[in-house]
């Protein structure tokens, strides 16, 4: 087993388990702190796939910033163990995790059925591209930043308008008292 | 090509089935789980198993416009995670609540 | 001397401005400024009529047709109708009438509606009729003709219904109104069959394409429309079976009933069947219908008219009378007669008519001829002028109604669609016409008074007053312009200037041979003139002696004929006949429509479907429950129940 293989083996297990541990730990600071271990994970996941920069953004943006988001806000409302962390209803609790269920296995099932031609395009786009990919590997970075500012620049720049309106909602959200029909 | 070891050679199809394996978990939160807090926070699990998928067809295809796709998403995830949290922080206020069921205000 | 588009536009739209400007304004109860502007519209409506009667007087008599089109209203296909207008020898003759008559009448009514509130809205409903009257006369097709047909059909029934405060009025404009209906679709139908058969509505291109019938197969089409054009008359004009709304239409103010319901509107029966004259002629069977329903309500309405006790009911049985004289006359192709009889009427019928405005606003809106009586001493010029009018009504020569009264009986008895039968029908309702205006005038004006000592007669002001001396003179020397040859001729060559006038536009009759009295034969002509004359004069004078010199004989003669007076007094149950034999039917079969197919069962349809519709409603409810995880779950399985379709496809 090589080393590549270990490493996805492995995290994907950290992944899928600290994936898991969000969605069933009742205390939602357990959620919190089970999410920031699978963006963790997903940002190393970015380092197999050679992705540096972006492993770099998801650990600053999501395991830094969201994550400490989530817990200020957690320990701002101080929640304590819920005593129902979960929906009722059987009938609906079984649809859901039904339907859950049978979309991700009509998507694994047409994943690995499609595994053929998935396998050749990945071979032709590798034949042809390999040249490139070899070239560009190692500089990755330098690629996205030549993408994104030359060709989506304008929906960078959108980008930045939408995160200004987002700052000044946020701030005028969280000032009011819940509402606007509630000014009392 | 001889016969591929599922084991030992990693291609495209893991990480797909990776990222359908956590975007199901997120998925399954959102459908259950009755916090809002941590509805937002399974949003992002299931937005970070997209992600995932994006990165790795970047890869396998060549090409760098998945992961400026996946710098979009981000953006996007981190400010509806700061828009969704100040809304629960203000319906906490309010109503001293995060349970979703007690926001049942759309009922027809 | 201006042109006569200008003129005719003048003419047309100044009852329009009179109209507006009152009608703006219909809460004001200044009477004297309404009257005074309503009244100034139509005497410049009537300055006009004169200068376009002056013009073609100017013109050679073949060439007096004054036309103008001021746009073009309809165009489909081949069917294109202007907005069109045309004077000549016959709508000139009815808009001097219509303005003329108009103006006095619009005079007369400032006198007599000026302690009423709704003063200016009267005002404005009287231009506006003024308008679709003229309208309806100067029109030169058959649809234009009948927008101002249904236009003056509106005012009358706004008119009618004037103090509609009152339940009895309001229903009596609607009767008049549902009555004009029934006539007005028969009209619709026959314009429509007109323009099949002859591709045009024009009635000038009809009256020209009116000869080619003989040549072909249409002659059924052309009786078939020229017949329902005669209904539509019959429901205006007041003829029988449709003449039942005109009696009760005297609910309206008395000038309305002189203008409308006297001198202008229900004469436009008459006027359509004369501008249509070819055609006419060629529906020979049509014309004897016209003749027998004009003589016969010739003579009932006279004989209802005996009867009535409220003045205005006298005076609107005459008019049915008089109107049935005229479709006698255009019913045996004596047109211009017709017309001649018309214009006379408008004179003597409103001159009555405001006169009975007179007595009633001088009696204190008291109409029961029965309480009155010796009026003459306290309304003198009211007495002498409703007299010149009786004498003219009653056909004493040489005042008006008895030159275009014995015209009409003259062409009943000679023309070759005439039959002495007619004419007898015709003497007939003469004697009686006698008999019950003398009636009138003895129970009203001579005699005793029978006056409520709290009711203190008047006599009325200058503006009520000089109406009625002016169309007294009318009544008088109106009918000097159509005076028979063989009266003419003996009085040192007088020419018949009506006949004369009239002659370019008038058909004569192709005279059949064997048939019908020669024109010429008029020692025969003087003897029916003089049995006439003679017979309503014995009526008049029995009418006298009965009712002023030996009161009471009146009570016996009804007691000897007993259930016939009853039958005649209850105006031969006519009323009762059409709403035990139409209305009540309708209105039980509409009662059992409703009840038992809209009630029980398209309703409950409805309601059904309604139901089916708020059932699937409050299941579909559930679905939205407020939940938002669950409709999240709507999503996911959505996305499954696409995803399997697509993958297992």
């Amino acid at each position: 087993m090589s080393s590549d293989a270990f490493l996805f083996w492995f995290l994907a297990l950290v992944t899928v388990v600290s994936g898991l541990s969000v969605v069933l730990m009742t205390n939602p600071i357990y959620s919190a702190l089970s999410l920031a271990m699978t963006m963790i994970g997903v940002s190393a996941l970015f380092v197999t796939l050679n992705a540096y920069f972006l492993a770099g953004v998801q650990l600053i943006v999501y395991a830094g910033a969201v994550m400490v988001l989530f817990v200020m806000v957690l320990m701002l409302f101080d929640l304590k163990h819920e005593l129902q962390a979960f929906t009722r209803g059987r009938i609906t609790g079984a649809i859901k995790i039904a339907s859950v269920g049978i979309l991700s296995g009509l998507i694994v099932g047409a994943v690995t059925m499609g595994l053929k031609t998935a396998t050749t395009l990945t071979e032709s786009a590798s034949a042809a591209n390999a040249a490139v990919a070899l070239k560009t590997n190692p500089d990755t970075t330098r690629a996205l930043a030549e993408n994104l500012f030359i060709k989506n620049i304008f929906g960078f720049e959108a980008l930045g308008v939408l995160l200004l309106v987002i700052a000044v909602g946020t701030v005028a959200l969280s000032r009011s008292k819940g509402g606007s029909h509630a000014r009392d | 090509m001889p016969e591929t070891n599922l084991i030992t050679d990693i291609g495209l199809n893991h990480y797909l089935v990776l990222s359908v394996v956590l975007f199901s978990l997120g998925m399954a939160g959102v459908l259950l789980r009755r916090n809002l807090i941590v509805l937002l926070m399974c949003i992002e699990l299931m937005l970070n198993a997209v992600n995932i998928s994006f990165v790795a067809f970047s890869k396998f295809n060549g090409k760098i416009d998945g992961q400026v796709m996946v710098f979009f998403v981000m953006t996007i995830a981190a400010a509806e995670a700061a828009v969704g949290l100040a809304l629960a922080v203000s319906i906490f206020k309010r109503f001293k609540e995060v349970n979703i069921r007690f926001f049942e205000h759309l009922k027809g | 001397m201006l042109n006569h588009e200008l003129l005719i536009a003048i003419l047309l739209l100044s009852p329009v401005v009179g109209f507006l400007l009152n009608g703006l304004r219909f809460r004001s109860k200044n009477y004297m400024l309404a009257g005074s502007i309503a009244t100034a519209a139509v005497v410049v409506s009537f300055v006009c009529s004169v200068l376009l009667f002056l013009q073609l007087l100017d013109a050679d008599a073949e060439h007096r047709r004054l036309a103008v089109s001021f746009f073009e209203w309809i165009a489909v296909d081949k069917f294109k109708i202007n907005a069109g207008f045309v004077v000549d020898q016959i709508s000139v003759i009815m808009i001097l009438i219509i303005t003329g008559v108009g103006s006095l009448i619009h005079l007369f009514s400032i006198g007599y509606m000026h302690h009423d509130k709704g003063v200016t809205k009267y005002f404005a409903y009287l231009n506006l009729f003024i308008f679709n009257m003229l309208i309806l006369v100067l029109g030169d097709s058959l649809l234009t003709m009948f927008v101002g047909w249904e236009g003056v059909g509106l005012c009358s029934y706004l008119l009618i219904g004037f103090w509609f405060t009152d339940s009895a009025k309001a229903a009596a404009g609607m009767k008049a109104f549902v009555t004009n209906r029934i006539g007005d679709a028969a009209f619709i139908i026959g314009m429509f069959v007109l323009f099949v058969t002859f591709g045009t509505l024009n009635m000038h291109e009809l009256n020209a394409l009116a000869p080619t019938v003989l040549d072909s197969s249409w002659m059924g089409a052309v009786t078939i429309g020229t017949m329902l054009l005669f209904i539509g008359a019959t429901g205006k004009s007041a003829q029988i079976p449709l003449y039942v709304w005109l009696p009760d239409a005297m609910a309206g103010p008395t000038p309305v009933s002189a203008l409308i319901h006297a001198a202008t509107m229900v004469t436009a029966g008459v006027y359509m069947i004369v501008r249509l004259d070819p055609i006419f002629i060629m529906a020979p069977n049509t014309m004897m219908v016209i003749a027998i329903v004009g003589a016969s309500t010739a003579v009932l309405a006279a004989t209802i008219g005996l009867t009535q006790f409220d003045i205005k009911k006298v005076l609107a049985y005459s008019t049915v009378s008089q109107l049935g004289y005229m479709f006698l006359a255009v019913g045996v192709g004596a047109f211009g007669a017709g017309m001649f009889h018309l214009m006379t009427h408008a004179f003597f019928k409103a001159l009555m008519f405001l006169g009975s405005g007179s007595v009633i606003h001088g009696m204190h809106e008291e109409q029961d001829i029965r309480k009155m009586g010796g009026l003459k001493k306290y309304m003198p010029i009211t007495h002498f002028t409703f007299l010149l009018g009786w004498l003219a009504i009653i056909g004493m020569p040489p005042f008006a109604g008895f030159f275009s009264k014995d015209e009409i009986l003259w062409q009943a008895f000679s023309s070759p669609r005439g039959h002495w039968l007619l004419w007898l029908a015709g003497v007939l309702g003469a004697v009686l016409t006698a008999f019950y205006m003398t009636r009138l005038m003895a129970l009203t004006f001579w005699g005793k008074s029978r006056i409520d000592k709290s009711v203190h007669p008047h006599e009325s002001g200058l503006s009520m007053t000089i109406p009625l001396m002016v169309l007294a003179l009318l009544s008088v020397i109106g009918g000097w312009i159509g005076i028979p040859h063989v009266i003419g001729s003996a009085l040192g060559n007088i020419p018949n200037m009506w006949e004369h006038w009239l002659e370019p536009l008038i058909t004569k009759i192709p005279a059949v041979a064997g048939e019908g009295v020669e024109h010429g034969d008029s020692s025969l002509e003087i003897i029916l003139m003089v049995v006439s004359v003679v017979l309503a004069g014995l009526s008049a004078i029995s009418a006298y002696v009965m009712y002023t010199k030996k009161e009471g004989s009146s009570a016996k003669v009804a007691k000897a004929f007993g259930p016939a007076y009853e039958l005649v007094n209850k105006k031969y149950l006519v009323d009762e006949a059409y709403f035990a034999g139409i209305i009540n039917p309708l209105v039980n079969l509409s009662r059992n429509l409703w009840y038992y197919i809209d009630v029980n069962f398209i309703d409950k349809a409805t309601f059904k479907i309604a139901d089916v519709a708020n059932g699937g409603g409050s299941f579909v409810k559930a679905l939205q429950n407020g939940n938002m995880q669950q409709y999240a779950m709507y999503i996911g399985v959505g996305v499954v129940v696409v995803l399997s379709f697509v993958l297992m496809r």
